[in-house]
């Protein structure tokens, strides 16, 4: 019961970010990169910037809101890469065994072993600062965390009734995957997404932050943290609100995935990363 | 034994790979090291005998090799930046690095353990509420925005704590504590769930039924139990607290490793962000073996094996 409540706050937070990050821009209506020397570090509510304004004079709503939008972007491209390539990986490794499995398993637990943000770090020092790095360095590594996870639940799903039944069946391997495994591996594949979209989330801001992720003029939440705590005693507004940004899409998510956790698998509730019952 | 010898030989093979591509990464920015010490109006045939000068023209393979030799015998050369021996920052900034890491790794599990303990012993009260919220708060929050806030409220509204600087113990509190936030908050979930489900096993309620008291049953036995989880976390904790700390020391301007490698990625300062994330990843490779071997010691169920 606790979990739906919970379920529900993520999915409002969620709809509220995500129209911020959508539509904000489009509703201040203003650029986030116009300048203005003459309004600079102006608090919350004064006349015509909803946030007020950066040490630039630029509005700080909209470059939240385009903040949240580079982050979201950010989040559906590492989700979407990483959701599929370790699908794919981890059900290629479980279903076929031997010594794909073996060097797969070697691969992932490699990339696996190695802090995210030191993996960034030198994808950055190997090509340049830029989402790109980020993007390619977080998915990487979510990649592999979600293949570990769908090996092991292909490994016993393997076991199951319907599975031998359809090898008996004289069935195809490819055939098993794709109509009667991924079915099943899907629930928990998606919970553990959404663990990583958070992930995702943090890292790219964190990135931002140390001047490795997105490049000026383009505003990234955790860019515009750093901009503002410069400027901390004038006006902490301008590194307060996108940190706030930050914490809501990252509570979201998480709350949404402990809410799907508690639908799809109530076995995964005492995993390591996992949640209080 | 047998378990133990494995996994160090795979560590080494581990640890070799991680440092062929480390090497690999780094030399593909090879083409920007000119930026770094000469002159814009730096002419072609300029950047290429500096090139030369470096060896970076030299096959990559020779060029690894040619790199271990002198790592071995000590002799790194100096930075592009600002001319220092390689050799002389790590001592400085490794130095500072273990006394935050150690301080943060220590604080994880110091307050951590205890924790966790206090929620699964007080479950379903409001101390367990108490602790449970700032588990979630900490992992949700990201630690370079909660420095900010310590660094706004600590030192500018209320001056109680120097904002950045190294390395006296006033100064050590907050990065310390930011650093360690994250693992506690995992810490404490950890040791919560590991709690519970210990002291509903069936072997925990053969005891108490045996008639043993249950301070005994929880400090003898549950407790051991719940360690071994634990334990394979702290060997974790090693790797993600060095991860962290490429962000954390950059905030509160501790010199120590993490913030020489990013600084020196932004300057394209090639020869340090190689011997420092070649560091960085063997710290990490070194983590992750200690968090196996740990496992297996502590595990009885594989000590045998």
């Amino acid at each position: 019961m606790r979990h739906n409540k919970l379920l529900l706050v993520g999915l409002a937070l969620g709809v509220i970010v995500l129209i911020a990050g959508v539509l904000g821009p489009q509703f201040t209506g203003q650029d986030y990169a116009t300048q203005n020397f003459q309004n600079v570090n102006q608090p919350p509510l004064s006349e015509g910037h909803l946030f007020g304004t950066d040490s630039l004079g630029r509005d700080l709503a909209t470059r939240t809101f385009v903040g949240i939008r580079v982050s979201l972007i950010v989040a559906a491209g590492v989700t979407l890469m990483s959701m599929v390539a370790g699908i794919v990986i981890g059900m290629v490794a479980g279903f076929l065994g031997g010594w794909i499995d073996r060097s797969i398993r070697g691969a992932v637990d490699f990339v696996w072993g190695f802090p995210l943000i030191l993996v960034a770090v030198l994808f950055a020092a190997g090509f340049g600062e830029g989402l790109f790095p980020v993007i390619l360095a977080v998915g990487l590594v979510n990649t592999a965390a979600i293949a570990r996870v769908v090996r092991g639940e292909v490994l016993a799903l393997k076991e199951r009734e319907f599975i031998e039944a359809a090898h008996a069946g004289g069935l195809s391997t490819f055939r098993i995957m794709w109509r009667h495994a991924f079915p099943n591996i899907l629930g928990p594949a998606l919970v553990l997404t959404s663990y990583y979209v958070a992930v995702a989330i943090i890292a790219e801001s964190a990135l931002s932050f140390i001047g490795l992720g997105a490049q000026p003029p383009l505003p990234s939440l955790g860019q515009m943290v750093a901009d503002g705590r410069n400027f901390l005693r004038l006006n902490h507004w301008a590194a307060t609100i996108p940190g706030l940004a930050i914490v809501m899409m990252v509570l979201s998510v998480s709350l949404i995935g402990d809410g799907l956790r508690d639908v799809f698998d109530p076995r995964l509730r005492h995993e390591a990363k996992g949640v209080d019952d | 034994m047998k378990r133990i010898a494995g996994r160090t030989l795979y560590t080494l093979l581990v640890l070799f790979l991680a440092s062929v591509a480390v090497f690999y990464a780094i030399r593909l920015s090879g083409g920007d090291a000119t930026a770094a010490r000469l002159v814009a109006s730096a002419t072609a045939e300029d950047r290429e005998a500096f090139r030369e000068l470096l060896g970076l023209n030299e096959p990559i393979h020779q060029q690894y090799f040619t790199y271990m030799g002198r790592l071995l015998s000590g002799d790194l050369g100096v930075s592009l930046t600002n001319s220092s021996d390689i050799f002389k920052m790590l001592t400085f900034h490794g130095r500072n690095s273990l006394i935050l890491g150690v301080t943060a790794f220590t604080l994880v599990f110091a307050v951590g353990i205890p924790l966790g303990i206090l929620a699964a012993r007080k479950r379903n009260t409001w101390v367990d509420g108490a602790v449970m919220t700032f588990s979630i708060g900490g992992m949700a929050v990201p630690n370079f925005w909660l420095a900010l806030l310590a660094i706004w409220l600590f030192a500018s509204v209320w001056g109680l704590l120097p904002s950045a600087g190294c390395c006296s113990p006033r100064q050590l509190i907050m990065p310390a504590f930011v650093l360690a936030l994250e693992g506690i908050a995992l810490t404490v979930r950890m040791t919560r769930s590991a709690m519970l489900e210990n002291l509903e096993s069936d072997h925990v309620r053969t005891l108490r039924a045996g008639g043993l008291s249950e301070a005994r049953v929880v400090n003898k036995h549950v407790l051991r139990a719940s360690f071994i989880p634990i334990i394979s976390l702290m060997g974790l904790r090693i790797g993600q607290i060095v991860g962290y700390a490429l962000v954390v020391e950059t905030i509160f301007g501790w010199p120590g490793l993490g913030q020489v490698l990013v600084n020196a990625v932004l300057r394209r300062d090639y020869p340090v962000a190689q011997f420092f994330s070649l560091v960085l990843v063997a710290i990490v490779v070194a983590g992750n073996w200690a968090a196996d071997i740990g496992y297996s010691l502590a595990n009885p169920r594989l000590r045998k094996t």
